[in-house]
């Protein structure tokens, strides 16, 4: 049932097929070098990074460097997994975006159904302030955002941060998803609720799992950004109960002597959880995030 | 059938968060900016003191060096990797999702890892560079006054060309067809194709996504306060990391509320006049 809509929503674009005339096109040469240099660029970072991640102290402090790790190790794991703050930052980071994450959804399913389906006064109005949200200058409000948490007890919680979160996530995640309801026939609820069903109900039963891949969209967006963030955490979050893990890696590196080998083993396992989600849900949130700009 | 007020009452849980975030906290600024520690009404002089300060000038000056610098190659590299995309080979899904990978992962281990990579002993940038003899000896990229904001603005570039790749190719996916095959039928070649169909047709994402780029320029300290904390010589202090300073180093919330109220007005004027500047342009024919 209208997976046809889901598909051109969710989906990449599909690839056009050249028809008629023949389409001039880069040179094949064109293409495999800009294609190796695009990858190059884009991963040589990471494959650093796990590389010395494995180094001894010794190997990674000599010139000119090794490529490769003649004696790899796993002891720079051990350092960070098992004699540092790192695990607990893991634990507070997973607790602060799935928290935060699932507090955005559930208010911008409301909101884009509000949005969507209906029409009140100062909707237009109401709307332009949400995507202001999205454009505000964060680092401007970070001041009277920690008086305010101060007052209300919620600096160095959970909750402060998973609060503060919704400023970044809420806004946008509420764009894709009303961009995502108004693609759904409205006839489908209609037939719903002649049949005696709630507007709740219509949209719980109805709307909601027709929009699965703009839901998961949403949650990819939310919790990666969440998950990544850094200022807010930075200015909120001063205490090693509530740090996370941007906090602790910044740590890390900022002392006088810089552990080479702590920092990128902490990166890299600070970097696993997001690309593996990233990558397997790659299809439905870039399907998602562009499908608002192309129809714009 | 749909009563006006239903609507309202979906929308209004999530305004009311974002009320109690953002809208409280914009005008909590204007007052602690014109106040002093105890609240009591001080005019300008919070102002004056911010403005007197030598760092200021200094890092309004860098804020605009770091997000122009930063958007045109962002803007120039992510649109040529959109058009390579765009074209039909082998692997091109593979290579577009490893485009996207930079954007992804967190700013900050993009900060560390760049920055160990461009260490000035043991970093393997400086080995590539002297190994074929492009520099005579390692360079402080880092430490350097002259090369380090280069190199902020290199990994800033790198970590979100993919975004704007990612949004002019949807854009060019969704070109009609028969737009190129006009083109051809002239006698296109591909570069002219590029300038007169392609481009044209994506300008309006190209638009909105700058817009996006500039604000998150203007956000973003994730990468600077990484790897420099605004050093050497406040070479790389941003306005953002100023506030930053002010308020958490210094602990003068009262000036840092009157930067940060001057802050908020020039990103607020850019994006008036951007947008203005966008609703004045002529709609491209299709």
């Amino acid at each position: 049932m209208n997976s046809g809509t889901q598909n051109a929503v969710a989906g990449f674009p599909a690839l056009k097929e050249e028809g008629g005339l023949k389409a001039p096109g880069l040179g094949k040469p064109l293409i495999f070098v800009g294609s190796v240099l695009v990858v190059l660029v884009c991963l040589f970072p990471f494959w650093w990074m796990a590389l010395s991640s494995i180094k001894t102290l010794r190997e990674l402090y000599t010139i000119p460097p090794i490529w490769w790790p003649e004696s790899p190790t796993l002891g720079n794991y051990y350092k960070v997994l098992f004699e540092s703050n790192i695990p607990r930052y893991f634990l507070n980071s997973v607790v602060i975006s799935v928290g935060s994450t699932g507090l955005a959804l559930v208010l911008a399913i409301f909101a884009s159904y509000g949005f969507a389906r209906f029409d009140f006064k100062g909707k237009p109005l109401l709307q332009a302030c949400v995507l202001i949200g999205q454009l505000l200058p964060t680092a401007a409000i970070i001041v009277p955002l920690f008086v305010t948490l101060r007052v209300l007890g919620l600096v160095n919680t959970y909750w402060g941060l998973i609060l503060v979160y919704m400023i970044i996530t809420l806004p946008l995640s509420v764009w894709m998803l009303t961009s995502y309801f108004k693609a759904i026939p409205v006839e489908l609820e209609e037939a719903a609720i002649i049949d005696g069903a709630s507007r709740l109900g219509v949209l719980f039963r109805v709307t909601l799992p027709l929009s699965i891949p703009g839901i998961v969209a949403v949650i990819v967006y939310a919790f990666v950004t969440t998950w990544n963030e850094f200022i807010f955490a930075l200015c909120f979050a001063t205490d090693s109960s509530v740090k996370t893990l941007p906090i602790g890696l910044a740590e890390f590196s900022t002392e006088f002597n810089t552990d080479w080998g702590a920092v990128m083993a902490a990166s890299v396992i600070m970097t696993l959880p997001i690309a593996l989600l990233f990558l397997s849900m790659q299809r439905l949130f870039v399907g998602g995030l562009t499908a608002g700009a192309t129809k714009g | 059938m749909y009563r006006p007020s239903t609507g309202l009452l979906f929308v209004l849980p999530a305004l009311i968060v974002l009320a109690m975030l953002i809208a409280y906290p914009v005008a909590y600024t204007g007052l602690l900016s014109v106040t002093d520690g105890q609240g009591n009404f001080v005019g300008m002089s919070n102002f004056a003191k911010v403005l007197s300060a030598r760092a200021t000038p200094q890092a309004f000056w860098n804020t605009v060096y770091w997000v122009v610098g930063s958007i045109v190659f962002q803007v120039i590299l992510g649109t040529a990797t959109a058009v390579l995309l765009n074209q039909t080979f082998a692997g091109r899904a593979i290579v577009r999702s490893i485009t996207l990978i930079p954007w992804v992962v967190p700013g900050i281990v993009a900060a560390t890892t760049w920055a160990w990579m461009f260490h000035t002993e043991f970093g393997i940038i400086n080995y590539m560079l002297t190994g074929p003899g492009i520099i005579d000896q390692p360079i402080g990229w880092l430490t350097n006054r002259d090369t380090v904001m280069p190199v902020l603005i290199a990994i800033n570039v790198w970590k979100l060309f993919p975004f704007v790749a990612i949004m002019v190719l949807a854009g060019l996916q969704s070109i009609p067809n028969d737009l190129y095959e006009a083109a051809r039928v002239d006698g296109a070649n591909f570069w002219e194709e590029v300038r007169y169909v392609m481009l044209p047709q994506v300008r309006p994402v190209i638009v909105a996504v700058t817009l996006l780029l500039v604000i998150w320029g203007l956000n973003s300290i994730t990468i600077i306060y990484a790897i420099t904390r605004g050093g050497p010589a406040n070479r790389t202090l941003i306005t953002p990391i100023q506030i930053f300073r002010i308020a958490f180093e210094n602990v003068q919330f009262n000036q840092a509320a009157a930067l940060s109220v001057m802050f908020f007005a020039v990103a607020i004027a850019i994006v008036f006049v951007y947008i203005k500047a966008l609703a004045s342009q002529p709609r491209e024919a299709r």
